[in-house]
């Protein structure tokens, strides 16, 4: 694994995205960022909380379609937590570009930065499909939970995301920690 | 390798054996950091959407005390990993973390953050089924999502703060 990822980071450093990097570097945002101490750990902290505001929205759509939790229908817990998402995920883009431009190196040469975005594209598609199939599924009495037929590829669906976010989250901590 | 002998409690947990495997260890600190975040990340988004009801800032129309039902056991479940996780991470370096300030700003936080929740548990909370179906809440109980939510920002925020500035202190 160690010489895969080793062989990932060569591969990149033969890249146009090590000339970007440090054309990022050199913009007046990035120095901003390098020579300001509390930045970096400030977008981090912001990164870190869309990151809970999305997970606990993603967990409870999941508790919801388990019957675990939620006391709503689908369709309005879907409605409500799709809310969530969004602004979330908004909030993460914006805090993931202002990591780059802040460490473009550490984050465009490294090959578990790129496993992630790819595991976040899907993430996010897959979220936000889950999160439209359950609209529009409205039981009888709308506080009583498990009125409505959840098809098992839905529970599925809902669980594949919990650990998908959850390989997200170990990849944005695993960043730190690559073979370069 | 060769530790020093302990001259404080703080080195004999760090040069414990649990210590010394975490800390010698290329995988199991970042591993248990990982577990930390994905716990931590669940216990603030959990309460955060129950303090964002208290404020009366989301999902007005459920019943705050219908939304900490479901929440509140995945909090609990959570935390419980948090703080496992955050000890095997602190005994590793225990006499690094404990002359961090941010580190005792954090533990600060989060006794705060409990003493605020347990307040409101004692006081507005045991009416909440006279009032949550008010248009406003009551403004202790709006007051207490507000401190939860500025606790918990707190505590990410020095969390993250002890992780660059772990060297400068001795």
């Amino acid at each position: 694994m160690g010489d895969l990822l080793y062989n990932f980071t060569e591969w990149l450093r033969s890249t146009f995205l090590v000339e970007l990097a440090l054309w990022i570097s050199d913009t007046p945002l990035s120095f901003w960022i390098v020579t300001n101490f509390w930045t970096i750990p400030i977008i981090q902290v912001v990164h870190i909380l869309s990151i809970a505001a999305s997970f606990a929205a993603v967990l409870m759509m999941t508790l919801r379609v388990y019957g675990l939790a939620g006391h709503a229908t689908l369709d309005e817990t879907s409605r409500r937590y799709t809310k969530v998402l969004w602004w979330a995920l908004a909030l993460l883009v914006l805090s993931g570009i202002g990591l780059i431009v802040g460490e473009p190196v550490r984050e465009l040469i490294n090959p578990i930065f790129w496993i992630k975005m790819v595991l976040v594209i899907v993430g996010v598609i897959v979220a936000l499909s889950f999160a439209r199939s359950m609209r529009g599924q409205i039981s009888h009495d709308s506080f009583v939970r498990g009125g409505e037929v959840v098809g098992g590829g839905t529970k599925a669906t809902a669980a594949f995301l919990v650990i998908l976010w959850c390989l997200i989250m170990a990849g944005g901590r695993w960043i730190a920690y690559a073979p370069v | 390798m060769m530790y020093p002998e302990p001259t404080n409690i703080w080195e004999s947990i760090e040069y414990s054996s649990l210590g010394i495997t975490i800390a010698e260890s290329g995988w199991i600190f970042p591993t248990l950091e990982t577990i930390h975040v994905i716990a931590l990340v669940t216990v603030i988004g959990t309460i955060a959407l129950v303090d964002l009801r208290l404020v009366g800032m989301a999902s007005k129309a459920h019943r705050v005390s219908l939304l900490a039902k479901d929440t509140l056991p995945w909090t609990w479940g959570a935390f419980a990993l948090a703080a496992l996780t955050g000890g095997l991470l602190f005994i590793s370096k225990a006499s690094s973390y404990v002359i961090n300030p941010y580190f005792l700003w954090k533990m600060g936080l989060l006794v705060l953050a409990g003493l605020n929740m347990v307040y409101l548990h004692l006081t507005t909370w045991r009416t909440v089924e006279h009032w949550e179906q008010d248009p406003s809440f009551p403004f202790a109980a709006k007051l207490a999502g507000w401190l939860s939510l500025i606790f918990w920002v707190g505590v990410v925020f020095f969390g993250r703060a002890i992780g660059f500035t772990l060297g400068f202190y001795y």
